[in-house]
């Protein structure tokens, strides 16, 4: 199982409410980031919620936002531990 | 809801789902006062103070420390414990940087090294503004930080607990690691306070 | 979802009660509450994802006016009805 993405790759984090738990919170969404590095492998919490067994294991990953990127003003940043299935690579699609 | 009548109405409500489920053969009740008793005596910001002082006054310790938390603290005894399995991440303070610790969504948190999380910490107020405006709510807490520092707020979203590696104060070059220990407060492990 | 829960960046909270209490448990029953859910998720009862999702499933004015411990209860009762170990029926007066 490689990473899918190294530190210091650019991120875009998915723009999805899907109609479960999830550990994407809102204000995270949709937003560009950098992720700092990879955690450790965990089975996906949004999966894992809803009682199943099945949930895959995927890498979780630190990744840093600026303050203006999330809230359009602040200098200061924010990480958040992001599992591999809510970022996308930016230069993917157009949405 | 609070007050006594709520809290006589819960408090029976408790009593009744322990003795069903010890009827029920799911949870005893000894298990609970076991768990409890390992909860309430493991569990202190004396640890996390512990760990800061070594890596205060042994330089090869704290670059384990920063390179992997979870191993370098073990080294101390305090192993990771819980129900799942939990990656430490120390973040250092330093002239120009600083750290301080949240979970927007829910309350995660180091336990075993910081103690019992405060009220604040699990409150509305605290979760909802510090990743919005840290300077402001550091302030709250009798925090200036001079404009050159740049702050990072870490929100725990995931397994990785956070902790806040303090700057150590100066004029402590002549304290033992014992003493230093003294000085580490659990706000200050957090990152809301400045020691 | 966005759910109840996920506060951060939300306004209106106001300012800090910075005040440090010491004291892990207001009461003793949020003792009990506390164990009792470290004890369900050690016996696979339920997982703590499945607990998180039963505490950010409470309808929102509720949830805002609980205690934290009063949460973690709800949380705990929803999921034992859910799963067929103790009804919510059972628990009441």
């Amino acid at each position: 199982m490689t990473d899918r993405f190294r530190p210091g790759a650019r991120v875009r984090t998915a723009r999805h409410d899907p109609p479960h738990h999830t550990r994407l919170p809102r204000y995270a969404r949709g937003k560009h980031g950098v992720v700092v590095e990879p955690e450790g492998r965990h089975p996906l919490a949004d999966v894992r919620s809803q009682g199943r067994d099945d949930a895959p294991v995927e890498q979780v990953y630190a990744v840093r936002f600026a303050a203006r990127e999330l809230w359009g003003e602040g200098d200061h940043h924010v990480v958040l531990d992001l599992w591999e299935s809510y970022l996308e690579n930016p230069e993917d699609g157009t949405s | 809801m609070s007050g006594t009548h709520a809290d006589a109405l819960i408090s029976r409500q408790v009593r009744r789902l322990e003795t069903l489920l010890e009827d029920r053969a799911v949870v005893v009740g000894a298990a609970l006062d076991e768990m409890l008793d390992a909860f309430l005596s493991g569990a202190t910001p004396l640890n996390g103070a512990r760990v800061v002082a070594r890596a205060w006054t042994d330089p090869a310790y704290k670059e384990r420390l920063l390179a992997d938390g979870t191993a370098a603290v073990a080294e101390l005894g305090y192993a990771a414990g819980g129900v799942q399995p939990q990656r430490l991440r120390v973040v250092e303070n330093t002239e120009d940087t600083h750290n301080v610790v949240v979970c927007t969504l829910c309350s995660c948190y180091p336990v075993r090294l910081l103690g019992p999380s405060p009220s604040w910490y699990k409150s509305e107020a605290y979760r909802s503004r510090v990743v919005r405006e840290p300077l402001e709510v550091l302030r709250e807490f009798g925090v200036e930080l001079p404009s050159t520092v740049a702050v990072t707020v870490w929100d725990s979203s995931a397994e990785t607990r956070y902790l806040v590696l303090p700057r150590r104060p100066a004029g402590t070059g002549a304290l033992a690691e014992e003493e230093l220990a003294g000085l580490v407060t659990r706000n200050g492990l957090i990152g809301t306070s400045v020691l | 979802m966005a759910r109840i829960n996920d506060v951060g960046g939300m306004q209106g909270f106001g300012a800090l009660d910075t005040s440090d209490d010491t004291e892990p448990f207001h009461a003793d029953w949020e003792a009990r509450v506390f164990a009792l859910n470290s004890a369900l998720v050690r016996e696979g009862v339920y997982n703590l994802d499945e607990f998180r999702d039963a505490v950010e499933t409470m309808e929102p004015s509720a949830y805002l006016a609980a205690s934290y411990y009063e949460r973690w209860f709800h949380a705990i009762r929803t999921l034992l009805d859910r799963k067929g170990v103790v009804a919510m029926a059972e628990l009441d007066d």
